[in-house]
């Protein structure tokens, strides 16, 4: 474990550590754009310098480590002095367009330059230009004069997704990041290389001009995309949510994350939601608050105590709630009838080997756990003998909040609509439900963002969240939805959600619209 | 003193080229020899001998080998022969006349290294060298000198010519291994460095064409005899390229510590009737300028050339007569380095790029007196800061050209045209 002296700092390493992770280590700051903890060291953006004691050149930190008594430093004027033309070069041929760029807020080279830079250009002579606007493939747009050549995303395919799309085309002041000769960046990870751009040169196509990075607030949870669980940042505002990113954990998902999950944030968001319950009889359908028509079904299920009252779950909840709900119904309800929804049966035990697993519920280990808890055995086989002999009267569904997960959801709804009483808790709207007939209760449920819980990932590892906000104020969790039904009153805390209606287009924002979002919330007015 | 053909004493004549032409004078003997030496002998020979790399960076040749690992593992034997500094045209002549010569220092070296394959990386242009190298390695695998089993030693070598596309960065040797990888030809960082991870991740030496041609006569002759030539710190004898305003240019091979100004005058002929000695670039176009007076002090080594501020590089010397515009001239090769510069590490990508716009602002009547200071500013902030010396090769030139000549560049920026030609760059170059 060698030691060695930074900025007047005494550090200990582990053997084999680079002074930049030793800087990251003893909280130092410094100054880089290539350097990326998940890839190789490229050492080309040469921002990384410092000064070590006995060396009269500058070196860079990313790929000189760090040796026993050796001292290190990133402050002296000859290390400024080298990071200030370190920043120079890069912006000599970069656009000063940060009032249009998508990065505007979280560009590396505008932090940078504020904090090292800050100086009076001396470039007199006419940029170089470069492409703008290059299709790369279906999720990424590459703004070439912006690229800083970093290389990141080069490598991202290289070492990460091992798909090898792009290169570094030309030479001089004239390279450009691009696609190899009729090989766009279609891969099942490419929006990572968004994320470790340093500057706008990549932007997602999701996210592109939908939304400047200081309106937007962000809280941790977990993906429920599949059963990896990575850990990700949501990115939400009084709009609504508008994008997802990976957060780093390196016994889950490292730095990474796939880009099926960055889609999680869309069935969230409200225009999406089933906002009130919907209660339906021989009449028709009647529009309730979600709490009574939870209330409501509580009569139905009491008459259908014991094996004619079946409960169906899809691993898209918290340990929680499953077992708040199979307690209930184990408890209060005396049946065990409780059946697992597995979805996309023939995909469900495959793993790509980077992230993707082929179980796209956060939460099957989790499930199991709350079912092997309570004795459960049954199988969906007993539910399909059970409904078309007619045993099994009213069924309650816990049904999925990730529909791209659920191929085989209309066959379902048709496979469990032959219940007299089917109770469906849903966060979602989807036309397959309101198609139904008889006795139907539809009741809304919160999503993961909505609620605090525990996923258990592929691996049993307990990943506890945390809720980020409120989007559909009278959704339910289950375990809410479970007190309700059987027959308990509930204080539910009244939570305005502060989501606008959003009866406008996808990517208009509206003035109304502008002065409700917190930038203008803080400052005042506009 | 003059000439000291020791590489060259048979260049002559035609038949040197072939096998038994090259044979008659005494060629692959010392193969026989080598074969009959521990590998390690032959190392402490090299290493005796004081041979510096004659490809430009002049590191000991013996000690690069041996920084090899010492375990089996398999290594490569790697033949600079991408010649693209301005000015350099030494191994071109090597190759078409003596490739024979180049070849059997290269067993040699493979079988004191333990290597079993090597790759001569040729330069793309190098049409005529590259016909000359395979048409002897086609005569040596048929004679028994490359393939299994060397002359009954045991040893297996195998040799490829490998032709690149084209780059002068691909002279560097990580980037020729980049290269010769089948990658786009980029420098790599180092450490590692190739001895210990090279091409394909494994050991290799990379050697200029001339440094292993020398190793033949290291090895036939002795390490001592060797040191005859030469100085104490700069052994042996060395090819230099003698370009620009003299009589007789050509490749010329005198001892290292000749006089600088005996190689323009005797060599190549004197300076043109009329005109007078105004600069050299010594070592290649990366080299600083020396002025006409530095040059009468100037001994071709590696120590005198240092002690001026510059270095014997590629041993390119490039002649420069009171004709010549310096600011014309640096615009050459500011262009030059802008155009080669892979691309890779930011101050040289966008540095060469900026020296080449200011100078030609300069050159086109768009320039200010600061843009003189600018140029020395950003050349300098260029040095030292890259994975590899293009930076530095494309800063140096500039440096001392507007250092020394500032003069010249300051009368451009007033008056917009050259102090010597006393013509516009449009009317210089249309």
């Amino acid at each position: 474990m060698p030691k060695c002296t930074i900025n007047g700092k005494e550090v200990e390493v582990k053997e084999g550590t680079s002074i930049i992770e030793a800087m990251q280590q003893s909280g130092d700051r410094i100054a880089h754009y290539c350097w990326h903890p998940g890839l190789s060291v490229a050492g080309v953006c040469r921002l990384c310098m410092v000064e070590i004691e006995g060396n009269p050149r500058v070196q860079i930190a990313c790929n000189t480590m760090v040796t026993e008594g050796m001292k290190i430093n990133n402050t002296s004027e000859k290390v400024k002095d080298a990071v200030k033309w370190g920043l120079d070069f890069h912006l000599i041929n970069h656009p000063l367009d940060c009032p249009i760029c998508d990065q505007a807020g979280e560009c590396g080279l505008q932090d940078q330059y504020m904090e090292y830079g800050k100086y009076d250009p001396e470039m007199a002579e006419h940029k170089q230009k470069k492409h703008k606007v290059v299709d790369l493939g279906p999720t990424v747009v590459l703004d070439s004069e912006r690229c800083i050549l970093c290389s990141r995303c080069v490598r991202f395919t290289e070492e990460v997704s091992k798909t090898n799309e792009l290169g570094l085309f030309n030479r001089g002041d004239r390279t450009e990041i691009g696609t190899h000769d009729g090989m766009p960046l279609d891969n099942k990870y490419s929006l990572n290389t968004v994320d470790i751009c340093p500057v706008g040169a990549l932007t997602s196509k999701d996210f592109r001009f939908r939304q400047r990075v200081w309106y937007l607030k962000d809280a941790e949870t977990v993906c429920n995309g599949c059963s990896t669980g990575c850990n990700v940042k949501v990115f939400y505002n009084k709009e609504g949510f508008f994008r997802v990113k990976p957060v780093y954990n390196e016994q889950v998902n490292g730095h990474w994350m796939c880009d099926e999950g960055r889609d999680i944030y869309k069935f969230v968001n409200r225009e999406h939601r089933l906002l009130k319950a919907q209660v339906r009889n021989a009449s028709g359908w009647t529009e309730m608050t979600a709490g009574a028509a939870a209330k409501n079904a509580n009569e139905v299920l009491k008459n259908s105590q014991g094996d004619s009252l079946a409960l169906v779950l899809t691993a898209q909840y918290t340990v929680e709630e499953f077992d708040a709900i199979v307690s209930s119904f184990v408890n209060e309800f005396k049946t065990k009838k409780v059946f697992f929804w597995i979805n996309n049966k023939e995909s469900f035990e495959s793993f790509d080997g980077l992230l993707l697993r082929g179980d796209k519920n956060p939460n099957t280990k989790g499930l199991l756990k709350v079912l092997e808890k309570h004795g459960i055995t049954a199988t969906w086989a007993d539910l399909t003998s059970g409904l078309n002999s007619g045993a099994i009267k009213t069924v309650v569904v816990a049904g999925p909040e990730n529909m791209n997960a659920f191929p085989d959801f209309a066959d379902r709804v048709k496979e469990l609509s032959k219940a007299s009483n089917l109770i469906w808790l849903q966060a979602t709207k989807q036309d397959a439900l309101m198609a139904l007939t008889g006795n139907v209760w539809l009741i809304p449920t919160k999503t993961f963002v909505e609620k605090d819980g525990t996923f258990i990932n592929h691996a049993g590892l307990e990943q506890k969240f945390k809720k980020a906000t409120t989007i559909v104020s009278e959704a339910l969790t289950l375990t809410e939805a479970a007190l309700l039904m059987v027959g308990k009153n509930l204080a539910i805390p009244a939570v305005n959600a502060t989501f606008m209606p959003n009866n406008q287009r996808e990517d208009q924002v509206t003035l109304e619209a502008r002065k409700k979002n917190e930038f203008v919330f803080r400052r005042g007015s506009l | 003193m003059s000439e000291v053909k020791v590489l060259t004493e048979f260049y002559h004549l035609p038949e040197y080229q072939t096998l038994a032409g090259y044979k008659a004078k005494g060629g692959y003997e010392t193969l026989h020899k080598a074969f009959k030496m521990q590998p390690q002998a032959i190392i402490d020979e090299v290493k005796a001998s004081g041979l510096r790399g004659r490809g430009g960076a002049g590191f000991p040749t013996g000690m690069k080998w041996g920084f090899l690992p010492k375990n089996g593992e398999p290594r490569y034997l790697l033949c600079n022969a991408d010649e693209g500094e301005p000015g350099t045209f030494k191994d071109r002549m090597m190759m078409e006349r003596a490739p024979h010569q180049l070849i059997e220092g290269m067993i040699i070296s493979a079988f004191a290294i333990g290597s079993n394959k090597g790759y001569i990386y040729v330069r793309g242009e190098y049409v005529f060298p590259i016909e000359c190298l395979n048409k002897a390695i086609k005569e040596a695998y048929a004679a028994g000198l490359l393939g299994k089993n060397i002359l009954g030693s045991g040893f297996d070598f195998d040799l490829d010519v490998y032709r690149g596309a084209g780059a002068y960065i691909c002279g560097e040797e990580t980037g020729m291994i980049s290269s010769l990888e089948g990658l786009k030809g980029q420098p790599k960082l180092k450490p590692p460095f190739p001895a210990v991870q090279g091409y394909l991740r494994k050991p290799t030496i990379v050697n200029n064409v001339e440094t292993l041609a020398a190793v033949t006569y290291i090895i036939k002759d002795g390490a001592q005899t060797y040191r005859k030539h030469g100085t104490e710190k700069s052994a042996g004898t060395k090819l230099f390229s003698l370009s620009g305003n003299v009589m007789t240019p050509g490749n010329f091979e005198v001892p290292l510590g000749y006089p600088l100004m005996d190689l323009i005058m005797k060599e190549g002929g004197g300076m043109k009737p009329g005109r007078k000695l105004k600069a050299v670039i010594p070592g290649g176009s990366s080299a600083p300028v020396l002025t006409a007076e530095e040059v009468a002090k100037a001994n071709l080594d590696y120590e005198s050339l240092a002690g001026l501020g510059t270095m014997l590089g590629s041993g390119a010397v490039i002649v420069i007569d009171d004709s010549q515009c310096m600011v014309d001239m640096l615009g050459v090769l500011t262009h030059f380095y802008a155009h080669e510069s892979c691309g890779q590490c930011t101050p040289c990508r966008e540095g060469t790029g900026w020296l080449n716009k200011v100078l030609h602002s300069i050159l086109e009547g768009r320039g200010r007196l600061q843009d003189i200071d600018l140029l020395i500013k950003v050349a300098d902030n260029m040095k030292g800061k890259t994975i590899c010396a293009l930076s530095d090769a494309a800063a140096l030139p500039v440096l001392s050209f507007v250092t020394k000549f500032r003069d010249e560049f300051e009368f451009y920026v007033r008056e917009g045209r050259s102090k010597v030609k006393g013509t516009t760059y449009a009317e210089m170059h249309h």
